[in-house]
């Protein structure tokens, strides 16, 4: 059969489809107020649960960095034995970075650090040049891999190499990794949170929907009689779905950003935040923040009209 | 045009509403459809326009298969045969230019050609300076010109009236029926259903007689007598 299917046509219809969604938007005002909510709350749980995940693992990135494994050599290694280590070290996957501080440098450094006091620079002086001994200095990629740089050095074959090793200082350690925990927990917390408000959400726009769809069945009815496609009938309610996603998306980035702006510059003062402040408020991120929340809330605001339609608009039988 | 051959409706298991009804139309043909209530008037019609599906038999209307319409066609279908009901089945919450104008919306018009089309065909059913009033506002009579208005505003080649004027006083109904004879001069195939013996006196036209689900006359312009 002969279909009228031109491009003007189409456009037309779209236009017309999204109009008649947008004015069902406000034949139920209260209900929809209610769904752009519950969705609001949802999609601004859902992003302010990806800057919470990336402010916290940047900042534990941030301070991973400056955690190092030092390792400590003998001093009486021979060239071969100090080249095999650093062979070894520099060769493992998990070594970010790999710096050899020799007996000199030891020195200069304990002396540049300790400048103000006399005392103890007078003792290093009386023990003798050779006191301080020669060491790598290894940072990791992430805490995990420490372990792992560890068990390089513990090797055998390193045992007439290697005097000592020390992790950093072992506090901030701990305190990373807590924090690393604390931040797995928080995540899955959110998660969990904006899963349970997205439910609340397909759960009542799916009866607004639902309720719409009761509404016009004399309307629905008598567009089928007079030649409307299903697609016809079910724009507007998808339209009208979508546009919930569409405010509720955009009044959450728009709260989250409020907190970014509010918190974020009395903290972007420090390493860990800096970095992480100013990748949230390039122009380039809000706009794919925002994109990225008001297609979410799209995708959810469609699925449940999709799914009221499923059930409700009886379609089947045409 | 319209072609029927052997059409048989069964509904559900048991109620058997047409039986082996065969009809020929000619384009430009105006067809009365009379019998008494439960006859299968209706039922006939919505063939037609799919509202329901033939338990067997052939049915082709121009080049059209029913047999080999697929549920997504028969929208177009729909939009190519007018249909004017005897509840009228206008939207309530629209006026009478956008009860109209509805049935272009759905076929993708731009406002432009809905303003151009609408009071025309709001002139040929009368209806001239009423197009903002609110079907609740209107006659019975009005209400179904505004019903054929819709029908036929898509300029399709068959328009089908089931029982249009059956719950309109006598004048009223004159009225409806000089409107349809109207759209038929203009060349659409007509086919009217009714149980109003006086319409079918007065309208000189061929008449299908009904009965229990058979056609059980089919009498040409003229030789149909009471
Ligand atoms: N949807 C339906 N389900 C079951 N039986 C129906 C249905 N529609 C009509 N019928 C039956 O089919 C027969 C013909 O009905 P109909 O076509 O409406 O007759 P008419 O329009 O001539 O009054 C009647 O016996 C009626 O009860
Ligand atoms: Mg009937």
């Amino acid at each position: 059969m002969k279909r009228d299917r031109s491009l003007k046509r189409w456009l037309i219809t779209v236009a017309r489809l999204t109009l008649g969604g947008i004015r069902n938007l406000f034949r139920n005002a209260w209900l929809s107020i209610a769904a752009m909510a519950v969705m609001f709350v949802a999609l601004g749980i859902l992003f302010f649960t990806v800057v919470l995940n990336v402010t916290t693992s940047n900042a534990i990135t941030e301070l991973s960095r400056n955690l190092k494994v030092s390792v400590y050599l003998e001093d009486d290694i021979n060239d071969e034995q100090r080249f095999e280590l650093e062979t070894a070290l520099a060769s493992s996957p998990y070594t970010a970075d790999l710096e050899y501080i020799s007996k000199d440098d030891a020195r200069a450094r304990f002396v540049e650090n300790f400048r103000d006091d006399e005392a103890l620079l007078e003792g290093l002086f009386l023990v003798g040049d050779d006191s301080l001994p020669a060491s790598y200095e290894v940072s990791a990629m992430s805490l995990d891999d420490f372990d792992r740089i560890e068990a390089i050095a513990t090797e055998e074959r390193f045992e007439e190499t290697i005097e000592s090793i020390t992790l950093g200082r072992t506090d901030a350690r701990a305190t990373i990794e807590r924090a690393a925990s604390a931040q797995a927990f928080i995540t899955s917390a959110s998660a969990l949170a904006a899963i349970i408000f997205t439910v609340i959400s397909v759960l009542i726009i799916f009866n607004t929907i639902r309720i719409a769809i009761f509404t016009r069945n004399e309307e629905i009815r008598n567009m089928k009689l007079i030649g409307a496609t299903p697609w016809y009938i079910r724009g507007p309610f998808i339209v009208e779905a979508s546009m919930y996603g569409v405010i509720s998306g955009l009044l959450a980035v728009l709260a989250v950003y409020g907190i970014i702006y509010s918190i974020g510059p009395n903290i972007a003062n420090q390493d860990e935040f800096r970095a992480t402040f100013e990748l949230f408020t390039q122009t380039s991120t809000v706009l794919l923040a925002t994109i990225a929340t008001v297609v979410a809330g799209i995708i959810v605001g469609a699925f449940s009209s999709l799914l009221a339609m499923r059930k409700y608009l009886r379609l089947k039988h045409w | 045009m319209i072609l029927l051959d052997r059409v048989s409706k069964v509904y559900g298991k048991e109620v058997s509403a047409l039986d082996r009804i065969s009809l020929h139309v000619e384009q430009d043909e105006f067809v009365i459809i009379i019998g008494s209530s439960g006859a299968g008037k209706s039922t006939l019609l919505k063939l037609l326009t799919r509202e329901e599906k033939q338990t067997s038999g052939k049915i082709v209307i121009g080049n059209i298969d029913y047999d080999k319409l697929k549920d997504k066609e028969i929208p177009y279908l729909r939009r190519k045969i007018g249909v004017v009901f005897q509840d009228f089945k206008l939207l309530p919450n629209k006026n009478v230019f956008e009860n109209v104008a509805f049935a272009l919306e759905i076929v993708g018009h731009s406002s432009r050609e809905i303003k151009h089309t609408v009071p025309k065909v709001l002139n040929v059913v009368g209806l001239r300076g009423k197009e903002k009033r609110m079907p609740a506002e209107l006659s019975g009579g009005e209400r179904q010109r505004v019903s054929i208005a819709r029908a036929i505003v898509r300029q399709p080649k068959i328009l089908v009236a089931d029982e249009p004027t059956g719950n309109l006083d006598p004048r009223h109904a004159w009225d409806i029926i000089r409107i349809l004879e109207k759209i038929n001069r203009f060349g659409t195939t007509v086919l009217l259903t009714t149980h109003n013996q006086e319409i079918v006196n007065k309208l000189k036209r061929r008449v299908v007689t009904i009965q229990d689900g058979r056609i059980v006359s089919d009498k040409a312009h003229g030789e149909y007598k009471s």
